[in-house]
C-alpha cells in the first residue's frame, strides 16, 4: 500500500483514525500496531511472518542484553548484541543482497550457481536500520530496555515511516511511545504535512517522471545534447519530489497520531557544497551513518588515512544501502570522493568563489550523480554522462528537446519554485502575517492541493479498455 | 540598547502572533479534514454501484470475495484496491478533472494520445517488430511468387500522426512512417505492385481525412485513397460522384478513451456511388450469417461506432454482387479496410475479404474456387508493422499443432476484444 491511493486515503486511513481516536488511551499503540501489520501485510502477505519474527527477536534480544547487563555478564549482554546484529544484518542481506552476491560470484567463479531472485520485503532496508538503533543504543546503555511488546511492535512497524522512512531512532522516540499528546492543532499540523507531501508526490514528482520517462526511452544515439540534460534535471526534480513528498506525509500522518519524527529533507538543492547538500539531503540516513557507522570508526578525530578511510567506508555503505547493484556502489563511491576533495582540497577555493558559482558546482555534479544512480548499468551511466557533454550526442539541440522543453516548462517553473525556501516561507507570512483574514489563502492552497490530488488518484487506475490492434 | 530591547520584543510579538494564526488554521484544517474523510468514505459505500463504465468501455472491479486463498496470495488486496477506485464517487469528473490539470501545466500528450489543434487526437506511433514484419513480407514474396498469374496489390496506409503533421502539437516526435513504407516495400521487393497512398492522404491533410477522436481514417480518407488504388489497379468506369449519408455526428472513438479527452465529436459517413447501382449480398462465413448490406445500423447505438462497417473484424466476409464482368478480388486487410469497401462494391463480382487474424482457412482454396483476379493487401502501417499473423495464413503447409496453439491464443484475443 502506498500513501498516494485512492485506498490509502479514502479508505486504511479513516479506519485506523477511528479506531485510535475512539479506544481509550492504553489501547492507542495497539491500534496503531494491528494498523501498521495489516499496512504491510498489504502488499506482501508471506512477509507479516518476517515482520513479527523481527519484532519477537529484536524484543527477546533487548530484554537479553539487559538481563545480563544487571547481572554483570558483559560477556553475555556482547554475544546477545553480536547475534541480534548478525540476524538483522543477516536478514537484510539474504533478500537485498543473495541475488547481487551470486550473480557477482557466477561472473568470476567458472561455476553456476543457481539461485533464485527474492522479492525484497517492503521498508525492510528501513527498519533495519531502526532496529539496529534500538539493539545498539540498548547496548551501550544509551536507552532503556522497552519491556512492552506492544510498544516495542510499535516502533518497529509504525506504518507512517515504515517503507520509506524518515529512520526513526529509538531514542528519540522512546518516550513518545508511552506519553505523546494528540491535539486538534498538532492533527492539523499534521494535515497540512500530509497534503503537502501528496502534492510533491503526486502532482510534482510523477508528473515531471513522465518526462524522465520518456527521454530514457529515447532509442541510443536519438538523444541531443540538451534532451539529455532535461531528462536528467526531470530526474533529480523526480527523485527530491518524490523521496521528500513521501517523507512529508509520513511527518504529517505522525503527528495525526501524535508523533514527532525528524524532518528528513532540508531544500537540498540549494545547496552551496556537496557536503551541505548532504546535510540537507534524507537526513535521518545520514544522521544513522554518522551515529552507527562514522563516528564509532573514529570520525575525524583520528589520524588522516582513517579519516579518509572512514568516509569511504561510510560512502560505500551508503551507496550499496540504496540498491543491491554495482552503480549504487559506484554512486556512493562518487560521493566519498567528492566529500574527500571537498574535506582536503577544495575547502580553500570554495570559500573564495561567489556563491552562484558554488551552486551550479554543487547542482552539476549532483545532478551526474543522479545519472549513475537511475542508470541501469554502469555502462549506460557513462553513455548517458557522454551524452550530456556531447560525445554520442544527436546534436546540441533537436525537436524531440525543443518538444519536451516547452511541453513541461511550466511544470519546470513550478519545481524551482518549490525547491527554494523562500516560498514556503512567504507562504507562511503572507498567510499568517498582517491581516487576519489571509488564513484564508492557506485554506484555499491545501483544499486545492487535496481537489487535485484526488484527480490523479482516481484517474491513477484509469484504465480503458481499448480494442486498439482490431 | 533600549530600541534594540523594542525590536526584538516586537519580533517576539510578531512571531506569536503568527504561531497564534497558524495554530487557529491547523485547529480548522483539523475539523475539516476530518469531515471530509468521513463524508468521502460514507459517500462511497452508500453510493450505488456500477458495473460498467461508457467511457473506459470496460467492466468495472466488483467487490472481490474474501477467501483464505485470495488473502493469502493477496489477490483479494490488490482487487480491493482497484474496487475502491473504480467505484470512487464522481469517477468520471475526477478523470476529466486529470485530464484539464494536465492540459493546464501545458502537456499536450495524454497516455500515449497527442492532443493536437483543433481537437484532434492522434496515437503516438510504435515502434515495429522488424523480426515479424520480415517473416510476414517473405510471406507476401513467396505469395505473389506463387500466384504469378494474378496481380498482387499493396496499399499502406499512414497514421493521422504521419500525414496530419500540422495538426501535431509542435516538434512532437513521431516515427517517419515513409521510411517503415519504404523498409517494407524494400523487403517485398517489385512482385508486388505498391500502392503509394500516402501521397494522396497527405495531398488532403487539410479535410477530415481521419477521425479526431479514433484511430481509423474517415470515409472520406478511403475515398480519397480509393481514386488511387483504382488507378494502379486498373478498373475500368471508376464512379466519380457519391451521394454522401451522414450517419451519426456522435462518434467518440478509441482515443477519446485513450486520452480521457471527450471534448471533440466525430461524423461518420457512409458513401454510395450516385451512378452505379450494385446488389449484393454479405455472407460472414465463419457466423454462418448473411445480410444485404455491408452497414450494420445497430452499431451506431454502440460505442464504437466505427463498426458501422461490417459490425467489426470477421475471419472471412465474402460479397456477391451483380457485377456482370468476372473479376474477384481477395482482400487481405486490417479494420482500415473496411471502410473502404464501400468503394470496392461496384467492380467486382465477388469480394473475399480476409482478416488474418481471426482466419486459418486455407487461402489456395479460395483462390481456385473464387477464380480470383486481383489481390489486394490493405493495412494501416502501424497494424501491419505490428502484425504477427500474415505469414501464418499465407504459409503452404500448415502445421496442425502450432496452428491449433494459434487457434487459442487469437480466440482468446478475440473474446478480449468483445
Amino acid at each position: 500500500m502506498i500513501f498516494s491511493s485512492v485506498f490509502f486515503i479514502f479508505m486504511f486511513l479513516p479506519m485506523t483514525l477511528l479506531a485510535y481516536f475512539l479506544v481509550p488511551q492504553a489501547f492507542k499503540n495497539v491500534v496503531i500496531l494491528i494498523a501498521s501489520l495489516i499496512f504491510y501485510a498489504w502488499g506482501e502477505p508471506v512477509y507479516i511472518l518476517l515482520m513479527i519474527f523481527s519484532i519477537v527477536y529484536n524484543y527477546v534480544c533487548g530484554l537479553e542484553m539487559d538481563y545480563y547487563k544487571k547481572r554483570g555478564n558483559q560477556k553475555a549482554a556482547k554475544l546477545a548484541f553480536i547475534m541480534s546484529v548478525v540476524v538483522n544484518l543477516g536478514i537484510l542481506g539474504f533478500f537485498k543482497y543473495y541475488g547481487f552476491l551470486l550473480e557477482n560470484i557466477n561472473a568470476v567463479l567458472p561455476i553456476e550457481i543457481p539461485y533464485r531472485e527474492l522479492a525484497l520485503p517492503i521498508g525492510i532496508s528501513f527498519y533495519t536500520f531502526q532496529t539496529l538503533s534500538y539493539v545498539i543504543d540498548v547496548y551501550l546503555d544509551k536507552v532503556a530496555v522497552q519491556k512492552n511488546i506492544i510498544y516495542f511492535g510499535t516502533y518497529i512497524s509504525m506504518f507512517p515511516q515504515l517503507i520509506a522512512g524518515p529512520i526513526v531512532r529509538y531514542a528519540d522516540i522512546e518516550t513518545q511511545l508511552e506519553h505523546r499528546m494528540e491535539s486538534p492543532a498538532k492533527f492539523g499540523d499534521g494535515v497540512a504535512w500530509f497534503l503537502r507531501g501528496l502534492g510533491k508526490k503526486v502532482l510534482l514528482a510523477n508528473n515531471i517522471g513522465m518526462a524522465y520517462d520518456a527521454i530514457a526511452a529515447l532509442p541510443a544515439g536519438e538523444m541531443s545534447v540538451v534532451s539529455a540534460w532535461i531528462g536528467c534535471a526531470a530526474y533529480t526534480f523526480q527523485i527530491y519530489f518524490d523521496f521528500s513528498g513521501y517523507s512529508d506525509m509520513a511527518i504529517g500522518l505522525g503527528k495525526m497520531f501524535g508523533f514527532d519524527f525528524m524532518q528528513n529533507f532540508d531544500y537540498p538543492y540549494v545547496s552551496t557544497s556537496i557536503t551541505e547538500f548532504w546535510r540537507r539531503w534524507h537526513i535521518s540516513l545520514g544522521s544513522w551513518f554518522r551515529e552507527y557507522v562514522y563516528i564509532p570508526l573514529g570520525g575525524n578525530r583520528v589520524s588522516t588515512p582513517k579519516v579518509v578511510r572512514n568516509i569511504f567506508v561510510v560512502w560505500f555503505l551508503t551507496g550499496f544501502w540504496h540498491g543491491a547493484a554495482w552503480n549504487f556502489i559506484f554512486w556512493g563511491l562518487y560521493y566519498g570522493i567528492l566529500l574527500f576533495l571537498e574535506k582536503y582540497v577544495l575547502k580553500q577555493v570554495l570559500e573564495r568563489v561567489p556563491n552562484a558559482v558554488k551552486h551550479i558546482y554543487t547542482m552539476i555534479f549532483v545532478m551526474i550523480g543522479w545519472v549513475l544512480f537511475f542508470s541501469p548499468g554502469m555502462g549506460s551511466a557513462l553513455t548517458y554522462i557522454g551524452t550530456m557533454f556531447g560525445i554520442g550526442a544527436k546534436g546540441f539541440i533537436d525537436g524531440t528537446s525543443v518538444y519536451y522543453l516547452t511541453n513541461y516548462l511550466l511544470l519546470f517553473i513550478i519545481l524551482i519554485i518549490c525547491s527554494v525556501p523562500y516560498t514556503y516561507k512567504k507562504f507562511a507570512q503572507y498567510s499568517f502575517g498582517k491581516r487576519q483574514d489571509n488564513y484564508k489563502f492557506a485554506a484555499v492552497c491545501y483544499i486545492l492541493i487535496f481537489v487535485l490530488c484526488t484527480a490523479y488518484l482516481v484517474n491513477a487506475t484509469y484504465n480503458p479498455f481499448l480494442y486498439f490492434r482490431f | 540598547m533600549e530600541r534594540e530591547h523594542h525590536l526584538s520584543d516586537r519580533r517576539k510579538e510578531l512571531k506569536r502572533r503568527t504561531m497564534r494564526r497558524q495554530t487557529s488554521l491547523y485547529r480548522r484544517m483539523a475539523r475539516v479534514a476530518l469531515i471530509v474523510l468521513a463524508l468521502f468514505f460514507v459517500i462511497n459505500i452508500i453510493k450505488p454501484k456500477k458495473d460498467f463504465s461508457d467511457s473506459e468501455n470496460r467492466m468495472l472491479a466488483k467487490r472481490p470475495e474474501l477467501t483464505w486463498e485470495s488473502l493469502k496470495s493477496g489477490k483479494f488486496m490488490s482487487e480491493f484496491e482497484s474496487y475502491v477506485s473504480d467505484q470512487f464517487f464522481l469517477r468520471n469528473q475526477w478523470i476529466s478533472l486529470k485530464f484539464y490539470e494536465d492540459k493546464l501545466l501545458g502537456k499536450r500528450e495524454s497516455n500515449g494520445v497527442y492532443l493536437g489543434k483543433k481537437g484532434y487526437l492522434m496515437e503516438g506511433l510504435s515502434a515495429p517488430d522488424w523480426k515479424n514484419v520480415k517473416k510476414n513480407t517473405a510471406a507476401i514474396q513467396k505469395f505473389a511468387q506463387k500466384n504469378k498469374d494474378i496481380p498482387v496489390y499493396m496499399a499502406l496506409v499512414p497514421n493521422a500522426a504521419h500525414v496530419l503533421k500540422n495538426r501535431m502539437p509542435a516538434n512532437a516526435p513521431v516515427r517517419d512512417q515513409m521510411k517503415d513504407m519504404k523498409e517494407v516495400q524494400n523487403l517485398i521487393g517489385s512482385g508486388v505492385h505498391h500502392i503509394d497512398v500516402a501521397e494522396v492522404m497527405k495531398k488532403h491533410a487539410d479535410e477530415d481525412i481521419y477521425y479526431k477522436t479514433d484511430h481509423h481514417w474517415t470515409s472520406l480518407g478511403a475515398r480519397y485513397a480509393f481514386d488511387k488504388i483504382a488507378k494502379d489497379m486498373k478498373i475500368q468506369n471508376v464512379e466519380s460522384e457519391y451521394k454522401e449519408y451522414v450517419v451519426t455526428e456522435r462518434f467518440q472513438g478509441t482515443l477519446a478513451s485513450k486520452s480521457g479527452y471527450h471534448g471533440s465529436k466525430d461524423a461518420v459517413s457512409v458513401y454510395e456511388p450516385k451512378n452505379l447501382e450494385t446488389d449484393y449480398i454479405v455472407m460472414y462465413t465463419e457466423e454462418g450469417k448473411k445480410a444485404t448490406s455491408i452497414f450494420n445500423s445497430e452499431a451506431l447505438k454502440e460505442k464504437d461506432k466505427y463498426t458501422v462497417f461490417f459490425g467489426g473484424n470477421h475471419a472471412r466476409v465474402d460479397i456477391s454482387t451483380t457485377q456482370k464482368e468476372r473479376k474477384n478480388l481477395l482482400l487481405f486487410k486490417d479494420s482500415y479496410a473496411n471502410c473502404m469497401v464501400q468503394f470496392l462494391l461496384p467492380y467486382y463480382q465477388n469480394i473475399v475479404m480476409i482478416d488474418p487474424r481471426y482466419f486459418y482457412d486455407s487461402v489456395d482454396s479460395i483462390i481456385t474456387s473464387y477464380g480470383i483476379t486481383d489481390v489486394l493487401f490493405l493495412y494501416n502501417v502501424d497494424t501491419f508493422l505490428g502484425d504477427n499473423s500474415i505469414a501464418d495464413v499465407l504459409a503452404e503447409e500448415k502445421n496442425e499443432k502450432v496452428q491449433k496453439s494459434d487457434d487459442s491464443n487469437k480466440k482468446q484475443e478475440k473474446k478480449e476484444e468483445q
